[in-house]
């Protein structure tokens, strides 16, 4: 090829810097590097320049239109100018500043279509999950492929939706399909070269530890699905992944047992994946109840102890606080009202189950629903005011299951919940203090009971979430006042998050087919025509 | 490489290459098969009703007007044989892209010469030593200068590790003996004059009136706002060699097509 002949002056400041392990463990700063801003989720950023004096005049700087887009479900990273999302088995990357697409990846090959939640950074590298579950290493700046790892079968019910969890010099993933039948996992791979390091099964096989909980049911159906990004402790080194239902999600009479891993929290260790501890939220669960919430780490006094915490708002309605260095379960509280099938959960983290609260062939009424008190929309921690920010569903369903086994591998469930008409579900964004499990204060939403969308939470006092209306809202994050909102036009399935470029924050949200940013309102200044000369 | 416009006599090569089985399955779903699909006639027939009846909208050979480009594979690829029949008989809601109250048979034909303008290179056996072609890539044709594969290479072009799913054969053969024959998005060669004084030279992934997004040859992203820009030089030819078709044997150039169309990150027989 021809070289260009021209002087290569440097401009602006160009985008050369690699993102590091030490700087993802900083996040979020400037810059937003990791699904949940930092690697233990809590997604509280430490900006304040909009703050809860000025957010009222908030306004939207720019939008990004996907045009193939039905429900993105990202949170976008950004880093040195640049934001990266994903639309399913499609990477952009926008300028941050303008909104204006530099490149786009699209695996043209891939056989599924499902949803996708975002990328992992690292170096130059950008990483992303097709729906068939490859994993797929592009380079920063130009979007142009470096590697492509098949780490799943799809032809097997397995996919893939998460954003990765990068750390240190590896990428790490799960997998989908758990209502399937399939046999959920975590693996690690290399950075450099996508060659495999380890994987952990969330369903023991045959012989293997917890394999008595699941009498002699087939380990490659018992589901234990890891769709969701995991969180990080560096210090312990340890990885902390949800694990969704066992399979047949309603039909449990062929897998007597707890079933373990399935609706639990796995810790494992960063560098081999070995099984430090876990926790099961729900034994033997038939309701669909995911434990798929990301865990939040946080470091504070608990009883009159500074501990290394776990807080995880589960699907079955308990609020639940574990020690993260030992898995000791320390503390389980309800944070919704409508709850049926448990009065509580004993000294050692084991719901007391009420009767009749087991899918019939008719259908019973359990609460909540299927789609749980909340589910992978993420909730945030503010250290300053030490409350957890949950979207909350008040709902409950008729499940239904079965007569008898389902097929694997078809994508049969066993049963399913369905709400019920004269008795609409309605979210609450609700602040949780972690310490006690009491509700400081909630803040009631109208619409459908459909939505999807998280939360971010700032030192500006503020926390940003969708509403189930397609508004982005703010609240005081002390309060829950209501101080802004901007109505997106759409149903809202992603988390919000914030960064700063050039000295001004912005806080960005996906709404179902659009990447929405916003700043503070500053008057227009007029941009002079430049001066174009076009060579034939 | 440009993404070339496909002249029609090219198409005979799709059509010929449609007989071939399948290495890459684009997102599409396979439900109602096409009759027609593969039948050399069929798809001749298709293409005269299409330059009678759609290229009034659609262009002469695909590339777009008043519809949508439905040359180069982004649109029709992911359509099914289905989605694309049921759009020429009922036409698409919202669009005007009319219903066409003709026989089925016609509207299989359509299609299948729809497909035959952006059918991936990869779907074709395209002859030629794909080993020899790698070593044109990495060698005497100097592409992994601005091209690269599997992240060996520049990256002023654009990436080529799908270029055998994401390119037709005609795409690809006019890529390389034509570059200049249609400019890729993202790919236009530009220099920058800052008000500062201060010079960048690149290809741009963007421009508006208000801001330029520059990669320059030394693989920095320059993201500019125009606020601070005072001269813009658009290169309209492109920055790729114009020269191939001397520069490589005829057999040279076969067996670099050979590689070039067997390029998928997913393609396990390829040449490594």
């Amino acid at each position: 090829m021809r070289t260009i002949a021209c002087l290569m002056g440097l401009g602006a400041a160009v985008l050369s810097a690699q993102v590091r392990f030490e700087d993802i463990r900083k996040s979020p700063g400037n810059d937003w590097l990791t699904y949940g801003g930092d690697y233990g989720s809590r997604r509280h950023s430490p900006l304040r320049q909009i703050n809860v004096g000025n957010v009222g005049s908030l306004v939207p700087k720019w939008t990004y239109h996907v045009e193939t887009a039905k429900k993105l479900e990202a949170t976008p990273l950004v880093y040195d100018g640049m934001m990266y999302f994903t639309n399913t088995n499609e990477v952009y990357a926008l300028d941050a500043r303008t909104g204006r697409r530099v490149w786009q990846y699209r695996d043209e090959q891939s056989v599924k279509q499902n949803v996708n939640r975002g990328v992992g950074l690292l170096g130059d590298r950008v990483f992303f999950v097709t729906a068939d579950a490859h994993l797929v290493a592009l380079h920063r700046k130009t979007g142009a492929v470096l590697w492509d790892k098949k780490y799943a079968d799809s032809s097997k019910g397995y996919m893939a939706t998460m954003a990765p969890l990068v750390l240190k010099d590896r990428v790490i993933v799960g997998v989908g399909g758990g209502d399937g039948g399939i046999r959920g996992f975590v693996v690690s791979f290399s950075v450099s070269t996508g060659e495999e390091l380890w994987r952990f099964y969330t369903v023991p096989g045959k012989g293997e530890k917890g394999a008595e909980t699941w009498s002699e049911f087939n380990a490659d159906w018992g589901g234990g699905a890891t769709w969701m990004t995991g969180t990080y402790d560096p210090e312990l080194n340890l990885v902390y992944w949800p694990t969704g239902n066992p399979w047949p999600d309603y039909y449990g009479k062929d897998r007597r047992g707890d079933n373990l891993y399935s609706c639990s929290v796995v810790a494992l260790d960063g560098d081999t994946g070995k099984l430090k501890w876990h926790f099961q939220f729900t034994p033997h669960d038939t309701h669909d109840w995911d434990a798929q919430s990301i865990p939040v780490l946080v470091d504070t006094e608990f009883r009159g102890k500074q501990r290394k915490l776990l807080l995880h708002p589960n699907r079955n309605g308990f609020f639940y606080v574990l020690d993260r260095v030992s898995g000791e379960f320390l503390n389980a509280t309800p944070f919704i009202d409508k709850l049926t099938w448990a009065s509580g959960i004993d000294a050692k983290g084991r719901p007391v189950e009420l009767p009749d609260q087991t899918p019939t062939p008719t259908g019973v009424k359990v609460c909540p629903s299927v789609r749980g008190a909340s589910n992978w929309m993420s909730p945030s921690y503010n250290p300053d005011t030490q409350l957890l920010y949950v979207p909350t569903l008040e709902q409950c369903d008729n499940v239904v299951t079965s007569t008898k086994m389902p097929e694997p591998g078809k994508g049969q469930a066993g049963g399913g919940g369905e709400q019920f008409p004269a008795e609409p579900g309605k979210f609450y964004m609700r602040a949780i203090d972690p310490k006690t499990g009491e509700r400081r204060w909630e803040y009631p939403m109208t619409g459908p009971a459909t939505m999807w969308a998280g939360t971010v939470s700032t030192a500006g006092g503020l926390l940003f979430f969708g509403d189930d209306d397609g508004q982005l809202v703010a609240l005081d994050a002390k309060t829950g006042k209501h101080l802004w909102h901007y109505n997106m036009g759409q149903k809202l399935t992603a988390s919000p998050m914030t960064f700063s470029l050039d000295g001004k924050q912005y806080v960005s949200i996906a709404s179902a087919t659009d990447m929405f940013t916003f700043g503070l309102f500053e008057a227009a200044v007029s941009v002079p025509v430049v001066k174009e000369t076009v060579v034939p | 490489m440009r993404i070339p416009i496909i002249p029609l006599a090219l198409t005979f090569l799709s059509v010929a290459l449609m007989a071939q089985p399948i290495l890459a399955q684009p997102n599409r779903r396979e439900d109602r098969r096409n009759p027609m699909e593969g039948k050399p006639e069929a798809v001749e027939a298709g293409g005269q009703f299409f330059r009678a009846a759609c290229s009034s909208c659609h262009g002469a050979t695909g590339g777009g007007g008043r519809g949508p480009n439905i040359r180069d594979g982004r649109l029709v690829r992911r359509m099914s044989s289905e989605q694309l029949f049921d759009s020429i008989k009922t036409g698409v809601p919202g669009t005007e892209m009319p219903a066409f109250p003709i026989a089925d048979e016609k509207i299989w034909a359509v299609v299948a010469f729809v497909r035959s303008l952006s059918a991936p290179a990869m779907e074709g056996n395209v002859p030629g030593d794909e080993a020899a072609g790698s070593a044109i890539f990495f060698g005497k044709g100097g592409c992994s200068g601005c091209h690269a594969v599997r992240g060996v290479g520049g990256s002023l072009g654009p990436d080529l590790s799908n270029a055998g799913i994401q390119r037709s054969i005609g795409q690809l053969r006019e890529s390389v003996l034509d570059p200049s024959a249609r400019p890729t998005e993202g790919f236009e060669a530009v220099d920058v004059v800052m008000k500062s004084g201060a010079r960048i030279s690149g290809v741009a992934k963007n421009y508006t009136n208000y801001a330029i997004q520059v990669l320059d040859r030394g693989g920095g992203l320059h993201l500019l706002e125009k606020k601070d820009v005072q001269e813009i030089t658009l290169h309209r030819k492109s920055l790729m060699p114009g020269d191939y078709s001397t520069k490589l044997t005829p057999v040279e150039l076969q067996n670099l097509l050979a590689y070039l169309s067997r390029q998928a990150m997913r393609n396990e027989r390829r040449v490594q």
